[in-house]
């Protein structure tokens, strides 16, 4: 059997390099991480991470060294299943969905799970970003809308949490390739303003500075309010606005931010400036453009990559760094190479004003096929 | 003849016969409609259950047609196909190969090894390979064969080695089988031909399918077999067609056809064992093939590709196609094996074959060629590897140089994460020059020395052949000044390319002298220890230098695309080179020692940030643009709908568009009309708009007139009869009933889906068609249809020092999982034609996907609650589930189980076959097992059992568990007792006996043992290929060390000694015997007792005795009258019946005389009357 093992160095991009090993059935060693810190070794919610992957694998070996500095994580099979995962509060519950979504098609059982924990924060996609942004991604992968949802039963702001999450996915045996290169123009903006254990004039505040810079350029604009309380409003106050640019082809761009959280040290959030950074960051992301957006670039290049021996294209913004790291971690995992090529500007494109430079990511996909999931 | 001018046929144009051709058109104009137009009442529906019947029928034919489509991933340039010919030995499989590749390319093979490829036609090339009687051979064969051969003895029938190898195709996907019937000629008579001829062909095609191709190969001309015959064969091989199968579409695979030892020889001298390189040559078949990929040799173990390359194809498709056959120089035969074919083709050199057959035509003339070439075959190493070895100099007086410091110079960056044997390189560090200088010029003078003992060997060599080998000095002199070249070069974008190109190769010649350097990784080693932490850190290799400088280079993209193109393939692949780190080399080389300290703590400070940096997907642009600005929000005004579109998009464009095409239409929501470039036509519908309050179907009907004729559409709604616009409203709701239902034609979905694929097959080979190879093979990997070298490290000594090219190489790759072991369970069924049945646990030689190993299987059987339920045995008729320890393959491939390779075993060696249902790192099987119990207390109802369990604590795990008595009572485990430890109290649906044994039925999970051994006898040699054991069973441990299975001595059978009973006698009381009615009397008591009187004798006296006897003899005297009497009476009878008699006599003559008197008397009276 292959013995051999990839070898990597700190924590930056763990998921990355866990969730491509599960997939590719390779070890991997991970050293050195925060080694060279006050507080060294891994955090509470990259353990709480390595255990949410244990939930999910059946068989994995996972060896964590005494100061929690070096990790060998030699990945099972994906199991699925219904679970419930108690989410660390360091991180937001997007910080464990990203990965979970990355994995579910290819589990034995369709994913059911519910996740405790924080739903938004400043750091990490929210569970309302990845609702709207991911999930319509990850559709055109499985080919259906059947049984893809996350429901968000409770809000939790950060630092304390106290939310709750309901993901349902299906697993399939194969993805399908996509070819993504016309995302069209924008035709609507919806957005979600959420609010908890704060004032209900916040979300309101919020949507109207948004709405005083997007209105300039479309008009179908509609933000819904989400002002929770009570049991559902978790254990910290907040609130966040996050917004979403859908075109005509189907492509969905979205910004977001949240309140900064109690404790943090940081400004208190003032609703109207947080509504207009949001909508800032929307048209920035607009002007990157693409058929996805920058958070969900990653995946679906993981999802390219995971198709059959097709070709896939998909046009998107220009990279981010994360993606970046994503595409070199594939090479090593599945030795595969994206053909990253700027799209040429035709002379009748030329004159029109679509933001920043557009890339077209190609790849032949490995042929990968589900081998968690029972046939009869 | 002279040629002359015909005059041409005109037809008549005018009179009677133009005329009547003219009025016969008219009427075969008529006469084509159909009969069904013609006559519709003969085609009317006459029962509509006949109707429904043909309607489904056809529907069910067309649908049979239909296969699920496939996406077509036949590259444009396919492999050669694989020929196997398979049969018993003594079939003439070799007489058969020779003539087909005589037939293909006039050439007489000398002996047939390994596998041979041959150009068959413009677009078709074939390899043929002979399988062996080996069972393992023949499993490996039967799945790379693409056509099969099978032969068949005529004269002998068929064998079991042709149906054996029938079922191992069944279970790998069926290739194409074509049967070849041989030994004909043997039959005496035609009769006895034809019959066996007949026989044989029915029975094949039973076992394929009816119809299958069998070829009589009918007799032998000069130890051949007929041309005509094998021209026919080989015609059909190459029309053949063949259908996709799914494993090997999905999996690369290499025959090999070539196989090189490169190990040093030195290392070899020391240990004779050592694990060797090995290159192996062959076609890329299947899929792409990527470097680095995880293989499996079967027959010998998994691998990991060190390096592969694409090599110039030995046995090219000629290129022009115009021609209609192959010419002489284009009929190439490639059989390195076999010792035929001229040239061999290596990643630099070619290598011309002396060896084989040719090897006696060393003529004068030949001879300097050929001392070259064997010079060159002498080598220990490749010319490659020679060439980063060597030295050269570009200046007289200056060092030498060779391949590695070329490196050095222009692409730094170009050292690997890993290193050949996994451990992490440090050379990494020298990228930008700013390693601590001491450090590197250590490493430079390792590197040295070390080449300078690698080449020590190979220098002499060269010195001797320098005059002979200029070609490859020549080429290596002028690759290193081209290097040199571009590394002085400014980076212009057109020289970008080559450099990558170049960059590649250059990496490859690296990852070869990783190997050679090994000494260097246990210096840097030692080094990092001296140097400290920060070193360390430092110096991690490239995968980590790329993160260092993410933000700065994400930054630096932004601002390049400002100005320009940016190669994001650099970006992102790191494979940054050329003149940008020039530059910065120089400006260190100014600024000196303190310049470079400095950026080097930096970087380290750098990398420490960013290896340890958040985990985060989400992306916060480090400048931001200002949406306030004008400009900046005019930059994406276009994303938007309301933005300006390009010209093919636009709406105002498409909708002028629509109107020249439509002209105009009325928006129904507001009711507005909108006009044409004929707008004349608005009053006639203002006037209608009004008319009716219908709905909005009436007014959809105006729109659809729109687009009639405009003589038609005159007529307006308000003009139309109701009937009319009746018809119009029907036509139209059927109109929308046939869309959503019928006479959509059936294979619409099926349509569709398979255009969908066929154009995703389109793309698939036009995206990277135009690319050069190199960059192309990066992207896909290798191709099908491409020639490669494949080089493998850590094969077993054995792989080459027992070659037998008999057997077939087969490089299987593995796609990602199936590199890894773990649980699978598979529907398993003993074949019909194997004699005994298989027990659980005992080992099994499975071949599944590339590999064959040995394992123990656990058999189950699915219970009805989904519980897997163990079996001592697989059932003989039935499917059950095979649970084993092996590798990882995808569900739904086949697989197949021998109980042993070795020997020639008597019968059908196939145990089993199946197919892999789910893969897990676990499993749940269980058995039955019964607890038994005593009662030891029993009150009603309840009762005290014992002996069941050992503690309280296990009474307690079972307490409400379903009891039974051997009796047949069922029960309920209540409670513990305190005494004694395990009893409890139970229930039962009826008070059980002192003498009932209780049970609870249980299960136990079973575990599968981890037992998985690869068959390897490629390693075997060459005499014991055919005899590879792995692990027995105990019952064949046994028989052959003579080992007797103890038997325990209350098992063993005894005879058995019953008692005869006595039983006491049955007494009736007399009064009840005297109630009982008659019948039901005993036999025995109704016997009558004897009387105790007994007759009394009687004596007479005397005088009674003399009385007595006066009686009697008075007695006897008046029988004695009496019987005189009866006679006298008798005789006086008889006398008077005699007189009686006489009288009577006398009478009837007195009669008849009388009679005759008076007739006399009457005749004479009636004479006289006449």
């Amino acid at each position: 059997m292959s013995t051999n093992s990839l070898n990597y160095e700190g924590c930056n991009f763990l998921r990355q390099r866990l969730i491509l090993a599960t997939l590719s059935g390779r070890t991997v060693k991970i050293k050195k991480i925060r080694s060279k810190e006050d507080d060294p070794g891994l955090k509470d919610f990259e353990a709480s991470f390595i255990r949410l992957l244990d939930t999910l694998t059946n068989g994995s070996k996972i060896v964590v060294s005494e100061t929690g500095t070096n990790l060998l994580y030699q990945p099972g099979i994906l199991i699925g299943g219904n679970f419930e995962h108690e989410c660390n509060p360091q991180r937001s519950i997007g910080y464990f969905l990203e990965a979970i979504i990355a994995l579910a098609p290819f589990t034995k059982k369709p994913i059911k799970a519910i996740l405790r924990g924080v739903t938004n924060d400043q750091i990490d996609p929210t569970v309302d970003l990845i609702r709207l942004t991911t999930l319509p991604t990850l559709k055109k992968f499985l080919g259906t809308d059947e049984g893809v949802d996350i429901k968000i039963n409770k809000r939790g702001a950060a630092p304390d949490g106290g939310g709750e999450v309901l993901f349902t996915c299906p697993c399939r045996q194969k993805l399908r390739p996509i070819q993504f290169i016309d995302p069209g123009k924008i035709k609507r903006i919806r957005g979600i303003a959420w609010a908890a254990r704060v004032s209900p004039a916040v979300t309101n505040r919020m949507v109207d500075s948004a709405r005083s810079i997007l209105n300039k350029f479309l008009t179908d604009i509609y933000i819904y309010t989400d002002h929770v309380k009570g049991s559902q409003s978790g254990k910290s106050p907040g609130f966040g606005l996050t917004l979403v640019a859908e075109t005509t082809n189907g492509a969905f761009l979205g910004a977001e931010r949240s309140s900064s959280a109690r404790g943090s040290g940081d400004q208190p959030s003032v609703p109207e400036d947080l509504g207009k950074e949001t909508a800032k960051n929307l048209l920035e992301e607009i002007y990157r453009g693409g058929c996805v957006d920058s958070t969900n670039q990653s995946t679906t290049a993981l999802f390219m990559a995971l198709g059959q021996q097709d070709v896939s294209k998909i046009l998107i913004g220009e990279l981010t760094p994360y993606t970046i790291q994503f595409l070199r971690h594939v090479q090593d995992f599945f030795q595969l190479m994206f053909k990253v090529d700027p799209v040429p500007v035709t002379e009748e494109e030329e004159e029109l004003n679509t933001g920043g430079e557009k890339l077209l990511l190609t790849c032949v996909g490995v042929g990968y096929s589900n081998v968690s999931k029972a046939i009869l | 003849m002279e040629d002359k001018e015909h005059k041409p046929y005109r037809p008549r144009a005018a009179g009677i016969k133009a005329r009547k051709k003219k009025a016969k058109i008219e009427t075969d104009d008529k006469e084509e409609l159909t009969p069904k137009q013609r006559n519709p009442k003969a085609f009317a529906i006459q029962s509509i259950r006949k109707t429904e019947k043909t309607v489904r029928r056809t529907l069910d034919l067309n649908v049979k047609k239909q296969h699920i489509p496939l996406v077509d991933r036949t590259p444009i340039e396919p492999p050669p196909i694989v020929v196997a010919i398979v049969g018993p030995p003594k079939v003439g499989k070799t007489t058969l190969l020779k003539c087909l590749v005589k037939n293909y390319t006039r050439q007489n093979l000398s002996n047939v090894n390994g596998p041979i490829t041959v150009v068959a036609g413009k677009k078709r090339r074939i390899t043929f390979i002979e399988c062996n009687n080996d069972i393992n051979c023949m499993i490996d064969v039967g799945k790379i064969a693409d056509l099969v051969l099978l032969m068949v003895d005529a004269s002998f029938g068929f064998e079991m080695e042709q149906f054996e190898f029938l079922n191992i195709c069944q279970v790998h996907g069926f290739p194409r089988i074509m049967g070849v019937l041989t030994h004909l000629d043997t039959f005496q008579e035609n009769k006895q031909m034809r019959k066996t001829k007949k026989r044989l062909k029915n029975r094949f095609w039973t076992e394929i399918y009816q119809g299958a191709k069998l070829f009589y190969l009918s007799g032998m001309v000069y130890g051949e077999y007929q041309r005509m015959e094998i021209h026919n064969l080989c015609r059909f091989i190459s029309v053949m067609k063949f259908r996709p199968l799914h494993w090997r579409t999905t999996h690369p695979y290499i025959l090999a056809d070539r196989m090189e030892d490169i190990t040093g020889g030195e290392l070899i001298r020391q240990n004779g064992k050592c694990d060797r390189k090995v290159c192996l040559y062959g076609y890329v078949r299947g899929t792409h093939m990527k470097n680095k990929q995880s293989i499996h040799i079967p027959g010998c173990g998994d691998f990991d590709i060190n390096d592969i390359q694409a090599t110039p194809d030995p046995c090219p498709t000629p290129d022009k196609i115009k021609k209609r056959s192959l010419n002489e120089k284009e009929r190439m035969v490639y059989a390195p094996m076999a010792g035929v074919g001229g040239i061999v083709y290596d990643k630099d050199a070619v290598y011309i074959d002396v060896g084989g057959s040719h090897s006696y035509n060393l003529t004068e003339d030949s001879k300097p060629t050929n001392e070259l070439v064997s010079n060159l075959m002498d080598m220990m190493n490749p010319v490659d590897e020679k060439m980063t070895t060597s030295k050269m100099s570009v200046f007289s007086g200056t060092q030498p140089m060779t391949a590695d410091d070329t490196e050095d110079i222009s692409y730094p960056l170009e050292e690997r994460v890993e290193g050949s044997d996994g451990r992490i390189r440090r050379r990494a560090v020298f990228k930008d020059g700013d390693e601590l200088n001491d450090d590197s010029g250590h490493e430079d003078g390792e590197d040295d020395d070390d080449d300078d003992d690698d080449d020590d060997e190979d220098e002499d060599e060269e010195d001797d052949s320098e005059d002979d080998v200029p070609p490859v000095k020549k080429s290596k002199v002028s690759k290193s000044n081209k290097e040199e070249e571009f590394a002085f070069a400014d980076s212009d974008d057109d020289l970008e390319d080559e450099l990558i190109l170049k960059a590649m190769k250059l990496k490859k010649q690296n990852d070869d002298d990783d190997d050679d350097d090994d000494d260097d990784d246990d210096d840097d080693e030692m080094n990092e220890e001296d140097n400290g932490d920060d070193i360390e850190e430092e110096e991690i290799g490239q995968g980590l230098r790329w993160k260092s400088d993410l933000v700065e280079k994400a930054a630096a993209s932004f601002k390049a695309r400002q100005k320009g193109k940016i190669n994001y393939r650099k970006l992102i692949y790191g494979e940054e080179l050329g003149v940008a780190d020039e530059e910065d080399k120089d400006g260190d080389e100014l600024g000196g020692l303190f310049k470079v300290l400095k950026q080097k703590s930096d970087q380290t400070k750098n990398d420490r940030f960013s290896i340890n940096k958040t985990d985060c997907s989400k992306y916060f642009p480090e400048n931001p643009q200002d949406w306030s600005l004008e400009e900046v929000t005019a930059s994406i005004k276009d994303c938007f709908i309301t933005g300006q579109w390009s010209k093919d998009k636009d709406a105002k464009a498409r909708l002028d568009l629509d109107d020249e095409l439509y002209g105009d239409f009325e928006d129904l929501e507001t009711g507005e009309k909108f006009t044409g470039p004929d707008g004349e036509k608005d009053d006639d519908d203002d006037g209608e708009k009004d008319d009716d309050g219908e709905d909005d179907e009436m007014k959809k009907d105006d729109k659809g007139e729109e687009d009639k004729p405009e003589t038609e559409r005159k007529k307006t709604k308000a003009e139309m009869t109701a009937n009319e616009r009746r018809t119009i409203r029907k036509e139209r709701q059927k109109e929308a009933f046939d869309e959503q239902y019928d006479l959509k034609d059936d294979s619409a979905y099926y349509d569709s889906w398979k255009s969908d694929l066929d154009k995703q097959a389109k793309l698939n080979k036009a995206e990277f068609e135009s690319m050069p190879d190199e960059l192309r093979i990066q992207y896909e990997g290798y191709r099908p249809g491409l020639y490669v070298r494949i080089e493998l490290h850590d094969i077993p000594c054995e792989f080459v020092t027992n070659f037998d090219p008999t057997y077939p190489v087969i490089i299987g790759g593995l796609q990602n999982v199936e590199g890894n072991v773990g649980f699978v369970q598979a529907r398993f069924k003993k074949h019909r034609w194997y004699k005994k049945i298989l027990k659980t646990r005992n080992p099994v030689i499975i071949s599944l996907g590339w590999r064959r190993f040995q394992s123990m299987p656990l058999y189950s059987v699915q219970d009805h609650n989904f519980r897997q339920r163990l079996l001592k045995y697989t059932p003989e008729h039935l499917h059950c589930h095979a649970a084993f320890y092996g590798p990882i393959t995808p569900q739904g491939t086949g697989l197949l189980a021998v109980e042993s390779v070795a020997g020639r075993e008597p019968g059908f060696r196939i145990a089993a076959t199946g197919v892999v249902l789910e893969l897990d790192k676990s499993l749940q099987i269980v058995k039955k097992l019964k607890l038994t119990g005593f009662p030891v207390k029993i009150y009603k109802k309840t009762a005290f059992i014992k002996g069941m369990f050992s503690s309280a604590l296990e009474v307690a795990k079972f307490e409400g568990a379903s009891l039974r008595t051997v009796s047949g009572l069922r029960g309920q485990i209540k409670k513990a007792l305190r005494t004694p430890e395990g009893a409890f109290r139970a229930t039962f649906e009826d008070k059980i006996l002192r003498s009932d044994i209780v049970f609870v039925r249980t299960w136990c999970p079973v575990e599968v043992p981890e037992f998985y051994n690869p068959v390897t006898t490629l390693l075997l040699p060459r005499d014991q290929k055919k005899s590879w054991v792995g692990m027995r069973t105990l019952a064949q441990l046994r028989r052959e060390k003579g080992i007797r299975l103890e038997q325990k001595a209350d098992s063993i059978y005894k005879p058995v000694i019953r008692k005869n009973k006595i039983y006491k006698p049955l007494v009736i009381p007399r009064g009840l015997k005297k109630q009982l009615p008659f019948k039901a009397v005993p036999e025995s008591l109704l016997r009558k007792k004897e009387s105790s009187m007994k007759r009394v004798a009687v004596i007479k006296d005397k005088k009674e005795k003399k009385i007595t006897n006066m009686m009697s003899m008075m007695q006897t005297l008046y029988s004695h009258k009496q019987q005189q009497k009866k006679i006298a009476l008798k005789q006086a009878g008889e006398k008077r019946k005699k007189e009686i008699k006489k009288d009577e006599k006398k009478r009837n003559q007195r009669q008849k005389e009388l009679k005759k008197e008076i007739f006399k008397q009457i005749g004479r009276s009636e004479k006289k009357k006449d």
